[in-house]
């Protein structure tokens, strides 16, 4: 093996992974990714056995704590409200993903200039468009042109249904004279590029067995095969390998045997997510880089960023037929994504208008909020909330934060005895108002919207699915770990691809955008191949 | 509380402990007055926990073990100051098992038929939702929502 180099070694076959491993494939480069999960078995996922809902707890959960399957690492979140939720796999976090798609806006890359706080990105809206369009086809995403808040884009698909659910939300929105759009989604919602469209089944966030629900291990990782990328599973990465000159030359892995092996390359990617990534660099010591490679700066790991989530639900008298449905998509509102000055914090959110549980998670919430006893008023109690409860989300902008951040674990390790990523995260002050400010808000538009009684509540702990900022991208090799095309200011062959290299988080779900970025460094990759080092 | 039969892996219970937990998931959740839902009494819950959550089941033992042996011949209103009794003395315990007892019974096909579900998984069946009247986007794009130039 040690003899056996690849011209492009990819590490994590996520959201990210998958991208730039199917742009990559046209230069007929010789392209391995390696990756510590497995392919999945879409025919075991929980919605296709009658005891779906308890499945989803176990080895659904998109907590890797608790799920502990072979391919997840433990993750110390002790020193965080927020805990890393993610999936270990071929596809990454995809499999779990609600799938709601939105892009970030243009002026999420001018934070700086608009607002005069953290920092500006090296790439803009306009750079990327044409990325977040081709990501569009290839993941398949669902909705509907025209919406204001955005510079003109097309979905490829039309929206998902809106539901009961979402046209009751929609009237109250109305009402208040905000604004509401439906959801981008990656779910497609007509039969595309040979899968079957959405069967509105519900717990899309623990598997979609209709393939459905755009997962990468079902539209890039097949592309990108056919192309001649090699993927090689259960391969966990230890770390990133240096040569004399400065240059990484492999990894270190195990194998699905648990053996070490080494893997030369002549260009490393990183995709590991926003904890992951950092990990495994703040991993790869040596005389040159003790702290972790490519990390002079010292800013592997820090400015870590989550979104993080208050929760509103409102109780209709009416029959919303709310567990049916894509979970996580239905409509949001950029209502309150733009700073104003007029109110105690920077920036904004974004409001996530989500579907009901099902009978167990309807159960469940109503036992612990005190609305659903047992004994003799529990069937009542129980007909009154199921599916009559619509549910939003609130996803605050994290601003980056130094002293927020993932080190290696002086004593957790994995099963091949790999450090383990420590969380150490403060909500600020800021988000916190933003937080307030958002469930306020929340409460009043499902008031507005026929709401008889609502409860909100937040920051929800199991709420660290967006991974972002840990090795930001900049021009300025002083002030950022990668350039502005992802590549690692101290080592000229390392990339990184993942949330890692936000700058910022702006308010809503980032997968849309890590993945056009994805898109974006593989192409200026392959523009500056002939010079790819200088 | 002292065993009277043969434990196996299987069923942790001894009969006396088997039949109070009958009635006390009979109290937790009984058949409703339409008779439309079931009692939980029906439940298979020990199999149910062995799969899913073997975890409580010394939990659930510790909960029997505060149960007097008569507890099952006790008429249902008898029963009842006793569970509530039991809720507030071995609260932490007690909320464990009724969440577990609620996760059973919401996935048996009784249940999800008695509250007007198809029973079974949700793949491959599948649901039909409204598509929703997209014309109430009318306000929304006739209003003043631009996006901030950057
Ligand atoms: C429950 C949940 C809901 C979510 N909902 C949404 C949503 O609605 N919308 C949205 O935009 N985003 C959502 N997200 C976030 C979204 O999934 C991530 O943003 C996205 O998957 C990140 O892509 P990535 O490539 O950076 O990392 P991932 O997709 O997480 O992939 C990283 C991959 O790297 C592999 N890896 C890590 N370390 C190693 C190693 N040492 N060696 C080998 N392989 C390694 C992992 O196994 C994994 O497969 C959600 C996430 C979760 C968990
Ligand atoms: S609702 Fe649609 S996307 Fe979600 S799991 Fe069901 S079929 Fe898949």
């Amino acid at each position: 093996m040690a003899e056996d180099i690849v011209d492009v070694l990819i590490v994590g076959a996520g959201a990210s992974g998958a991208a730039v491993a199917y742009s990559l494939a046209d230069t007929r480069m010789r392209i391995l990714c390696l990756e510590q999960g497995d392919w999945m078995n879409s025919s075991e996922y929980p919605s296709t056995k009658m005891d779906w809902e308890a499945r989803q707890f176990k080895e659904y959960n998109i907590d890797p704590n608790i799920r502990s399957n072979s391919a997840d690492y433990p993750i110390n979140n002790d020193e965080s409200p927020i805990s890393v939720v993610n999936f270990n796999g071929v596809g990454g976090s995809t499999i779990l993903y609600g799938a709601h798609f939105p892009r970030l806006h243009p002026s999420d890359f001018k934070v700086k200039s608009l607002d005069g706080v953290a920092d500006d990105w090296p790439v803009d809206y306009d750079l990327l468009e044409p990325y977040f369009a081709h990501n569009d086809r290839m993941m398949g995403v669902s909705g509907l042109a025209g919406d204001p808040a955005y510079p003109p884009k097309q979905p490829p698909l039309p929206p998902i249904p809106l539901g009961l659910v979402g046209e009751t939300m929609a009237r109250g929105y109305n009402q208040l004279g905000w604004h509401w759009w439906p959801s981008d989604s990656a779910i497609i919602s007509e039969a595309y590029e040979g899968r079957d469209k959405c069967l509105n089944l519900g717990p899309c966030m623990s598997g979609c067995a209709q393939g459905a629900k755009s997962s990468t291990d079902i539209n890039y990782w097949p592309a990108a095969i056919r192309a001649g990328v090699e993927l090689k599973t259960r391969c966990r990465v230890r770390e990133v390998t240096l040569n004399e000159q400065g240059m990484a030359n492999g990894v270190i892995y195990y194998d699905e045997d648990g053996l070490e092996q080494f893997q030369r390359a002549e260009v490393v990617i990183m995709a590991c997510n926003g904890v992951g990534t950092p990990r495994i660099l703040l991993n790869s010591q040596s005389n040159l880089f003790p702290e972790g490679i490519a990390n002079s700066t010292g800013l592997v790991g820090k400015n870590l960023m989550f979104h993080p989530v208050g929760f509103v639900q409102g109780l209709f008298d009416e029959d919303l037929q709310s567990h049916k449905g894509p979970q996580a998509c239905c409509i949001l509102s950029k209502q309150f994504y733009e700073t104003d000055p007029q109110r105690d914090f920077v920036r904004g959110y974004n409001m996530q208008v989500s579907r009901g549980a099902g009978p167990v998670g309807t159960a469940l919430q109503g036992y612990a909020s005190g609305n659903i006893p047992w004994g003799s008023k529990h069937h009542a109690a129980f007909k009154k909330r199921f599916d009559h409860v619509a549910a939003l989300a609130i996803l605050c902008e994290d601003l980056p934060e130094l002293h927020n951040q993932v080190t290696l674990d002086p004593e957790l390790v994995d099963a091949d005895g790999i450090p383990a990523p420590k969380i150490n995260y403060q909500i600020s002050e800021n988000t916190q108002k933003m937080l307030k400010h958002g469930l306020a808000r929340g409460e009043e538009v499902m008031r507005a919207a026929g709401a008889t009684e609502v409860f909100s509540g937040g920051p929800v702990r199991p709420a660290g699915w967006h991974l972002l900022g840990t090795a930001r991208m900049g021009n300025d090799p002083k002030t950022s770990v990668v350039n502005n095309w992802g590549r690692s200011h101290d080592v000229k062959n390392l990339f990184i691809v993942d949330g890692s290299i936000f700058v910022t988080a702006g308010g809503l779900n980032p997968t849309s955008t890590i993945q056009a970025l994805s898109l974006y460094i593989a192409d200026s990759i392959k523009k500056n191949l002939a010079n790819l080092f200088d | 509380m002292t065993n009277n039969t043969v434990i196996t892996s299987d069923n942790p219970l001894n009969n006396t402990q088997q039949k109070n937990l009958i009635a006390l998931l009979d109290v937790l959740i009984p058949a409703s007055d339409d008779e439309l839902m079931p009692s939980a009494a029906g439940l298979d819950f020990i199999p149910y926990l062995h799969l899913h959550s073997a975890e409580t089941i010394p939990i659930l033992l510790q909960l029997l073990d505060h149960l007097e042996p008569q507890f099952c011949t006790l008429s249902p209103a008898l029963r009842q100051p006793i569970v509530e009794q039991l809720s507030n003395t071995q609260a932490a315990q007690f909320r464990t098992i009724v969440m577990q007892v609620f996760a059973c019974y919401y996935q048996t096909e009784a249940a999800q038929k008695g509250i007007g579900l198809e029973a079974g998984a949700p793949f491959p069946r599948g649901n039909d939702i409204e598509a929703g009247d997209l014309s109430l986007l009318d306000p929304v794009i006739a209003g003043d929502h631009g996006y901030r130039k950057a």
